[in-house]
């Protein structure tokens, strides 16, 4: 093949990563700015940078609080999803009576986006007397569909003269699923683990809705809490920003293949 | 037998069928029943009939300012898919450092969206923000214009910030896409004398297609179902600007405290989203679902 020259290639795609990333650098410089952040021109290079903003959050705000509250909900979101959904997920690659009914089920299931069932979802979480707990900001994302099918996938591909095997042996189903399977299935419960997290870290909506008390918030709550509190009117807000970013952005940047994977698994299959 | 066989299938559905059924099927069924009644939290529900979809059909303007926003923003989600493509076959060339061109992209779609409004709502302000500074350092503008607070920018500013977000999503998904068609392909066409332009055109396209729906179907959902950005970045203003669906819905339900009308709107909302999925699927010749699904 022809080959082609490489520099438009490469400034057009230098262009657009700056693109990318100015809007992240505008925000650390706001938050590290020792200045009036209002002052016109606003300074490109931080003048006299200092970590006074962060300090600042860090006492007016309970963020250690958000960040025990977003933990405690997320890592039970997580491992629900890891648990019901390998369970739920090996019962579909078995043949039972009904079978057809549950896929029907869960296939239209997924059609209902979690925006069109609010105001129901909060009455019958307040007749289950959840509003404002853990277990209440965490149960609707118990369960996942989409990474149900990503665990029946990874089952159905396990060879049945293992399972048969393994049955024959005498273990029950409850320890097939795992002893054999889950140890077969490591990327599908890496898929699930980041899809859960990802989706309870980030939810805003449904801690809006649910927690009334301030020591409930998660971190997107706290965050715009601040945000109705203070307007823009502080560098704080920016710091909080970046320590509610910067375990994210870590966090991927030391498992991206295993995020890309599964996030575009998750919207592909979702 | 058959019986004691099926049990623990069961015992292992039950979890995820009892969420399932608590969180997507009963709040459907009771949104419907909900916006036939005139009910609210202190008072005993009496049918009134179709009372609530009447008043939101004809005297409700906000309805139709949300809804007409709503459909704005996800006519925008095909301009994306197309930016995203353009970017997937520059980050599909053979140069150096493309993994990390990937990931600069990427970066964006997994961050937490209520933080990512705060950013742009920085971006967009009317003074300091970096966008007014750069205009008005280049001469483009000669007032500051204020992005947020402004009916004829608000909504593109969240689209904009919106596709910042969902562009590295859409591309990653169309790199693979791309990935997929096999090489020889193109070899065979060059030594056939097909120029890059119709090799484009002939094999790139028509191969792609899966992928591209696929982003235009995520693309679609996504906007319909967007909350966070336009909470944060404007709350549905200045006025009723920026006001969709989902965040009138919201309002309506828990500032308001209108849940009769609010499932109504729910009801309609809900509606609009089979319609839509479902002549997209029409439109894929029912492809769009084997690719969702395989």
């Amino acid at each position: 093949m022809r080959r082609y020259p490489r520099w438009p290639i490469h400034m057009a795609l230098l262009t657009v990563s700056v693109l990318m990333l100015l809007p992240f650098y505008w925000v650390v410089k706001t938050s590290v700015s020792g200045e009036n952040i209002f002052a016109y021109p606003p300074s490109v290079i931080p003048k006299s940078p200092h970590l006074f903003y962060y300090v600042d959050a860090w006492y007016y705000i309970p963020f250690a609080r958000y960040f025990v509250n977003s933990i405690v909900v997320s890592s039970i979101a997580v491992v629900a999803n890891v648990i019901l959904n390998a369970m739920a997920g090996y019962a579909l690659t078995r043949d039972f009576v009904g079978k057809p009914f549950v896929l029907f089920l869960f296939l239209s299931c997924m059609m209902i986006p979690f925006q069109a069932t609010i105001i129901p979802a909060y009455l019958i979480t307040g007749r289950l007397g959840l509003l404002d707990s853990y277990w209440g900001l965490a149960l609707p994302q118990c369960s996942t569909i989409v990474c149900i099918f990503v665990f029946k996938g990874s089952f159905d591909a396990v060879p049945r003269s293992l399972v048969d095997a393994a049955r024959i042996d005498g273990l029950s189903e409850w320890r097939i699923i795992w002893k054999v399977m889950m140890p077969l299935a490591k990327s599908a419960i890496a898929t699930n683990v980041i899809l859960a997290f990802v989706w309870s870290w980030n939810n805003f909506m449904w801690p809006l809705i649910v927690t009334r008390s301030a020591d409930m918030q998660t971190l997107p709550l706290g965050l715009a809490r601040f945000l109705s509190y203070q307007e823009d009117t502080t560098g704080a807000l920016y710091a909080f920003c970046v320590m509610v970013l910067a375990p994210g952005v870590l966090l991927f940047l030391l498992a991206q293949r295993e995020f890309i994977q599964g996030l575009t698994s998750g919207a592909t299959k979702g | 037998m058959r019986i004691r066989s099926a049990l623990p299938i069961w015992c292992f559905l039950a979890p995820s069928l009892v969420i399932f059924l608590l969180y997507r099927v009963l709040p459907l069924a009771w949104n419907l029943v909900l916006s036939f009644q005139d009910w609210s939290p202190l008072k005993a529900a009496r049918w009134v009939g179709l009372s609530q979809y009447e008043e939101m059909l004809f005297d409700d303007e906000v309805f139709w300012q949300a809804l007409w926003n709503t459909v704005i923003f996800i006519a925008s989600a095909p301009i994306a898919v197309l930016l995203a493509l353009g970017l997937a076959l520059l980050v599909n060339a053979d140069i150096r450092g493309r993994n990390i061109y990937r990931t600069i992209i990427f970066i964006s779609y997994p961050l937490m969206t209520v933080a990512v409004a705060i950013i742009w709502r920085w971006m967009f302000e009317e003074r300091v923000g970096l966008i007014n500074y750069v205009a008005r350092s280049l001469n483009l503008v000669t007032q500051p214009i204020p992005f947020l607070n402004s009916f004829q920018w608000a909504l593109p500013s969240v689209i904009a910030a919106n596709t910042w977000q969902m562009l590295g999503f859409y591309m990653i998904i169309l790199l693979t896409g791309l990935q997929n068609i096999p090489e020889n392909l193109y070899e065979a066409a060059a030594i056939d004398g097909a120029s890059a332009r119709r090799r484009f055109w002939r094999i790139t396209v028509p191969l792609l297609k899966p992928s591209l729906f696929l982003c235009f179907v995520v693309g679609m959902l996504n906007s319909f179902a967007s909350f966070d950005l336009v909470y944060v970045m404007t709350g549905g203003g200045p006025g009723r600007a920026t006001e969709l669906l989902v965040t009138y819905i919201y309002k309506l339900g828990f500032v308001q405290t209108r849940f009769d009308y609010a499932a109504a709107v729910t009801v309609f909302y809900f509606a609009l989203l089979v319609a839509i999925t479902w002549s997209a699927n029409r439109l894929s010749g029912g492809n769009a679902g084997a690719v969702e699904r395989d």
